[in-house]
């Protein structure tokens, strides 16, 4: 699994995530850098929320969590990082 | 301009760095703080007296960059371009400094006198990150002072240095310059721009932000008096992404993402692997996606309930005396004209003092408390599935919690919302919420006579109407709301200190604005009562009172002069019918005061809400606002008086 191109949306919690790419227009771009997630990043999935709610990504760096909606999760490209790095 | 008597000093920095906290520490607590983005989403402005002279402070919305993306962050970005201050405080959460710095370096290119206030070293060193003050202070080439805003630390040593630097050193940083191509590119854009061009006070930074921002202050201007300009911002833009192969914007993005990187690594030593803390602990709880829900739920109800055995003891000691009063007067054998001024002074002053503060004060107290924790984003996460059901997303739940504290701070709120059309909404609805005004009203009459499950009741039926308004109003507006990408910023224990000052803040405005037209509502009725005037309101009122709700004539007057301040309803219904507080259910059925209260709180926005509603969103919205909440509260009140 690790190395393999997968969205946010499928990869699995607790896990180390480097975002690849973010595939949105240039607002969700925009924002996600201004919080402190850009293409490179160590990333973690933590929570989903209920009910198709949104999921909870907490930057491994910087330890800033982000509440993130499905649709953004789909446009979120992210590897599985293995071992400890 | 900036006038050299009276300097001015800004403050910039990102959401929840503590900005406003350490503004209130300066200014003598005038700004509104909580733990979520967006709070102080107007500029606070505040005069202090320091070192022999006045100094004028603002206090702008938190920003993450110069670039915006909300109505909170383009009036942040429209301030410091339309008056350049003379020196800029650039607050910073010393536990996020790596993300933080993206804005310092933005700040930098202003090259405006700048001071960094290194704020909550306290968290951050208890996240295990270790941090050179010196170092950074070397490198940024500008003062850093190390603050503990909630705890009053290094506040002094700040408005120390802000003077010097007023004065006499040199705070003027240099901007730092990019890799070469990109460096190249601004820099022959810089020297297109003219220089004598009044909203240009650095032409490389406004070159700068002519490529990334999309259209700021100085955008349409230079547009229409440079259009060549805008042509040459084009080709610039354009060579840029030819070479990096980027849209523009995110290649200097990336430019002070990868100097503020290297700027952190020098600075700053992390050690990692600490315990979990108590309020790691706590989150896990709060933000567990099955946990979450019912801690959401007992978190609300106990907010309430605290309120309500709080109030109501307190109701019942603060009233006797009132009463007492009020029957004395009564028996006196003074000129009519003055009896009823006399008995609308005590019934207005005794009213807010004794009916509405035993139920306000408990609410600023708890409200304040979830705002300070960081709970109301945490709300947002949980939320966020159900206010798609509403056309919504969790981004407006911050916004709907407000409005339980009052309807106005709610709809200023909503500027941190991206799309007009979800401002549009979310502002539609939140007068829908009960206010501390209207939860006043609900435990005084309700729980008070009906009991807490009551109150309880009717709280939970007022949610489930927001709900049905926001879906009947979503059929409407189609236009799909972008997705939510909400920041959730570390749970903080909120100091006592910050708390109350806050509650007596907003106590503060309460007797100054809102208790004078309690007063003046109470004498006025008793006028009116006095020149019978009061006959031909009931009289012209009493189809819709009498007719579709069917309460007492004598109430209609009340609802007039519920649309100054929700509470005057309450309060006049007394007076109106003439009689004792105690002695509302015996003139009173079950019915009748469930129907009233329903009514009163939903029947329209209060004057203030109606103001900012016409002022922030549109006038158009704030006269459907009064329509749509007339209509929904006949509808509701009539249907409550058939099943009930």
């Amino acid at each position: 699994m690790a190395g393999q191109l997968i969205r946010l949306i499928e990869a699995p919690q607790g896990r180390p995530l480097r975002i690849v790419n973010i595939i949105g227009g240039h607002g969700i771009r925009r924002r996600l850098r201004a919080l402190g997630f850009h293409p490179g990043d160590l990333i973690e999935r933590n929570s989903d929320a209920l009910f198709g709610g949104p999921i909870l990504v907490k930057n491994l760096s910087t330890e800033v969590s982000v509440a993130v909606g499905r649709g953004i999760a789909q446009k979120i490209m992210v590897e599985v990082v293995d071992g400890q790095s | 301009m900036a006038s050299p008597d009276r300097p001015l000093i800004v403050f910039v920095g990102q959401p929840n760095s503590g900005k406003s906290t350490l503004f209130n520490a300066i200014s003598g607590y005038r700004a509104q703080t909580a733990n979520f983005p967006g709070t102080t989403v107007t500029h606070t402005h505040s005069e202090v007296y320091v070192g022999g002279q006045i100094i004028r402070i603002v206090d702008l919305p938190g920003t993450y960059s110069l670039n915006p993306a909300d109505p909170a962050e383009k009036a942040a970005l429209a301030h410091l371009f339309q008056e350049p201050p003379d020196l800029i405080i650039n607050v910073i959460d010393a536990s996020l400094l790596g993300r933080s710095l993206e804005l310092t370096l933005e700040l930098l290119e202003m090259e405006q006198p700048l001071v960094v206030a290194l704020n909550m070293i306290d968290l951050a060193e208890k996240k295990g990150i270790k941090i050179n003050r010196e170092k950074l202070e070397n490198l940024l080439g500008i003062p850093v002072i190390a603050t503990v805003a909630n705890r009053g630390w290094g506040i002094k040593e700040l408005i120390s240095c802000s003077l010097d630097c007023l004065k006499k050193r040199d705070c003027r940083p240099k901007a730092p310059s990019w890799t070469g191509d990109v460096e190249k590119h601004i820099q022959s854009l810089a020297e297109s721009i003219p220089e004598d061009f009044h909203c240009v006070h650095n032409r490389r930074f406004t070159a700068i932000k002519l490529i990334e921002a999309g259209e700021t202050f100085c955008h349409e201007i230079l547009k229409e008096i440079r259009p060549e300009l805008m042509q040459r911002v084009e080709v610039v833009r354009n060579q840029l992404e030819l070479l990096r192969h980027l849209p523009a914007f995110e290649i200097l993005a990336a430019e002070r993402h990868h100097l503020a990187l290297k700027l952190f690594e020098s600075v700053a030593k992390v050690e990692r692997g600490k315990r979990i803390g108590l309020e790691e602990k706590i989150d896990s709880i709060l933000m567990h996606p099955v946990l979450g829900y019912p801690g959401l739920i007992l978190i609300f109800s106990l907010f309430f309930f605290l309120i309500f055995l709080i109030g109501n003891p307190l109701e019942g000691i603060l009233l006797r005396p009132w009463s007492w009063l009020t029957a004395w007067i009564q028996q006196q054998s003074w000129p009519s004209f003055f009896l009823a001024f006399m008995d609308g002074l005590i019934q207005g002053i005794g009213g807010g003092l004794a009916i509405v503060l035993p139920y306000f004060l408990p609410l600023l107290f708890l409200m304040s408390f979830l705002e300070d924790l960081g709970y109301l984003s945490r709300a947002a996460f949980l939320l966020d599935a159900l206010m798609h059901r509403i056309g919504l997303h969790g981004k407006s739940v911050p916004s709907f919690i407000l409005g339980f504290g009052c309807n106005v701070p709610a709809i200023m709120s909503t500027r941190i919302l991206e799309s007009p059309r979800d401002r549009f909404l979310t502002s539609l609805l939140i007068p829908f919420i009960p206010c501390s005004a209207r939860t006043a009203i609900i435990l005084a009459i309700i729980a008070f006579f009906l009991g807490p499950w009551w109150a309880m009741g009717f709280y939970f039926f007022q949610l489930i109407i927001v709900a049905l308004v926001g879906n009947l109003l979503s059929l409407f507006l189609k236009e799909p709301s972008p997705g939510l990408i909400l920041e959730i910023p570390s749970l903080k224990i909120p100091s006592l200190k910050t708390v109350f000052s806050k509650v007596i803040w907003q106590l503060r405005s309460f007797v100054q604005f809102a208790w004078p037209i309690i007063i003046a509502g109470s004498i006025g009725l008793s006028f009116l009562q006095l020149a019978r005037a009061d006959i031909w309101i009931n009289w012209a009122l009493s189809p819709l009172i009498k007719g579709v709700l069917g309460l007492p004539i004598n109430l209609g007057i009340t609802l007039i002069f519920g649309f100054l301040r929700k509470e005057l309803s309450l309060l006049m219904m007394l007076q109106a019918l003439g009689i004792e507080y105690h002695s509302l259910p015996e003139v009173l059925t079950r019915s009748q005061l469930v129907v009233f209260t329903a009514f009163v709180s939903l029947f329209i926005p209060c004057l203030s809400t109606f103001v900012i509603i016409w002022r922030e969103i549109s006038r158009r919205a704030a006269l459907l606002s009064i329509l749509l909440n007339i209509s929904v509260a006949t509808f509701v009140a009539f249907l409550l008086r058939l099943i009930i």
